[in-house]
């Protein structure tokens, strides 16, 4: 838990660091579907080139970028058993045994392998750069013209901000529980299934009831001090975009431009 | 055996930028059968060094000794169950680990992780609800429905049944009210003086190291400022001036006393002996 990489942000001072939220997350969704335009490994490449430079700029070290990427591993194995079994599509390459692995396979999985890895940068160069509160206060911004449409932009916003804010505490508070309950014998490495179950038992019942309790206090805690989301309020912080936000937004509007100018050609 | 510990450090998130040093190559060795008190600073590492007693804590390096076990930093440490069977943990906030529907099934859940039947779990169930202050009606209760001193009582209750021969209390009164505090605190003697079980208790109530505990072992910034017995502690105010430890109020008052002229003894430490001597200045 201590070495969880995916999410985190690093407090670093670069130029992404300083850009925009509201430019970031345009750009991580511009980005995305740029992705998804079939442009081939041209394009991938061209994606790729563009991240990379992005990391460098960020300060964000290939450790870093690597312990991220770690947790989906395991799905990236899984995807490339399973697509090598399955697609039997191009020339046959070889025959293990009974399964047979064709060319079709291999350029399957490695187009949804490129596409995930570079999918992970993306967001990993989004939530590494950005405070969460930044990230939510950009996030608000932007559902903004939605409002009309009766899409609870502050809600949502404020949502996000406390759940991002007790993921931490919640951590904390499995990692507390955890130990309380292994001092009263609960035992969670070995044991048989039955006491397993109650194992986790022990440890989920206390959780949740925490973490209501915490809900219902903050809630009360919020109103005492006059809290009502359909008030127009003020912020402290305001958001302005700027040349080099701007910059980042047309290049990542280029690109897309680019790949699908290589999807049509 | 005596409770030990050689050159232990605790490290949290080693290896990581938020690696810390919560204990620094401590060294500490704790009679069997006395109550000792470890105080200390918020966040000085009094926790931290307390889980160590039932290995929830690993020391990052140096070795601790508990009874007939030895946890070893160089080794990794099997068969801990055995060991938290005899040193018995309440939690600094016990109350948010219990889960079960009702009350005796939260208490028992303890000692039945450790083996012991059913029925004796539940016979225990119910000689340690009334230890604790809490009437026997209570167990058929959801522990949810309790207050949170309550809470803490049953908490302690779950510990206490598992019959520990120590018994090591984080805060064990934080948020009770004195007179529940004073009962607990009763308690915690009764089982060090009948049953004769080693005591460890932090605690930042200097009313109840004087008049509860043998010893004090005082930690700052993860190291052992000093470890001595408590009459010893209270007589050098100088320490305790140094500490920023405001000593209780029997100190305070005959320290003022001096200050205003009179001459009595830095070995008073309870009312009564206070007031025969203050009588005996005045009639002077
Ligand atoms: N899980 C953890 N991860 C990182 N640091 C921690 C962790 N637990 C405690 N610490 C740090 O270690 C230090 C000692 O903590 P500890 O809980 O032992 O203090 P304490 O003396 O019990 O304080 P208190 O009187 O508030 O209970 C603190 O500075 C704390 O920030
Ligand atoms: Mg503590």
């Amino acid at each position: 838990m201590k070495s969880f990489a995916l999410g985190r942000y690093v407090p670093l001072d670069s130029l992404i660091h300083r850009m925009d939220p509201r430019a970031k997350i345009m750009a991580m969704i511009l980005l995305l579907i740029g992705i998804f335009i079939p442009a081939g490994f041209i394009g991938y490449a061209v994606i790729g080139v563009l991240i990379c430079a992005g990391v460098i700029i960020a300060k964000l070290s290939l450790d870093f970028i690597w312990r991220s990427m770690k947790p989906m591993l395991f799905m990236l194995v899984f995807l490339l058993i399973i697509n090598l079994l399955v697609i039997k599509t191009g020339t046959l390459l070889a025959t293990i045994w009974v399964f047979t692995i064709y060319s079709g396979a291999i350029m399957q999985t490695l187009y949804i392998v490129v596409r995930l890895m570079l999918m992970i940068v993306i967001t990993t160069l989004l939530t590494a750069t950005t405070k969460p509160l930044e990230m939510t206060l950009g996030i608000e911004d932007l559902l903004k013209p939605f409002v009309r449409f009766k899409v609870p932009a502050h809600e949502i916003a404020m949502m996000i901000s406390i759940a991002l804010r007790f993921i931490p505490t919640l951590i904390e508070e499995t990692e507390r529980i955890m130990r309380a309950q292994q001092s009263r014998g609960v035992d969670l490495q070995e044991g048989k299934i039955k006491e397993k179950i109650m194992a986790v038992l022990s440890l989920i019942v206390p959780l949740f009831i925490s973490a209501f309790q915490r809900a219902e206090d903050l809630a009360n805690a919020m109103e005492a001090r006059g809290y009502n989301p359909g008030w127009k309020r003020t912020r402290y912080k305001k958001l302005t975009m700027q040349s080099r936000d701007w910059g980042l937004l047309m290049v990542c509007c280029l690109l897309d431009v680019a790949l699908i100018g290589i999807a049509v050609l | 055996m005596p409770i030990q510990f050689e050159k232990v450090s605790h490290h949290y998130n080693a290896g990581t930028q938020f690696a810390y040093v919560a204990l620094d190559e401590i060294d500490l060795t704790l009679k069997e059968g006395k109550v000792t008190a470890i105080i200390g600073a918020t966040g000085s590492g009094k926790t931290t060094l307390v889980q160590h007693l039932n290995a929830l804590l690993l020391p990052t390096s140096g070795k601790v000794t508990v009874l007939d076990r030895v946890i070893d930093s160089a080794e990794k440490p099997k068969k801990l169950k055995e060991l938290r069977k005899k040193v018995g943990l309440v939690f600094q906030f016990p109350e948010y680990q219990l889960f079960e529907e009702t009350i005796e099934k939260d208490i028992c859940f303890g000692p039945k992780n450790f083996g012991v039947s059913e029925q004796e779990a539940k016979k225990r169930a119910h000689e340690v609800i009334r230890l604790v202050g809490l009437d026997e009606s209570f167990l058929q209760k959801s522990p949810l429905d309790l207050s949170g001193g309550q809470k803490r009582r049953v908490a302690i209750a779950g510990i206490l049944a598992m019959d520990p021969d120590v018994l090591v209390l984080d805060e064990p009164t934080a948020g009770l009210d004195p007179q529940g505090a004073q009962q607990m605190m009763s308690l915690f003697m009764n089982l060090n003086k009948k049953l004769k079980k080693t005591v460890l208790m932090v605690t930042h109530d200097m009313e109840h190291v004087l008049n509860y505990c043998d010893e004090v072992v005082v930690v700052r910034d993860g190291k052992i400022v000093t470890h001595v017995e408590v009459r010893e502690f209270f007589k050098d105010t100088t320490l305790l001036n140094e500490l920023h430890i405001l000593p209780p109020s029997v100190i305070q008052f005959r320290e003022m006393l001096n200050d205003k002229g009179f001459k009595l003894d830095s070995s008073i430490m309870d009312i009564k002996t206070l007031a025969k001597a203050i009588a005996k200045e005045v009639k002077r």
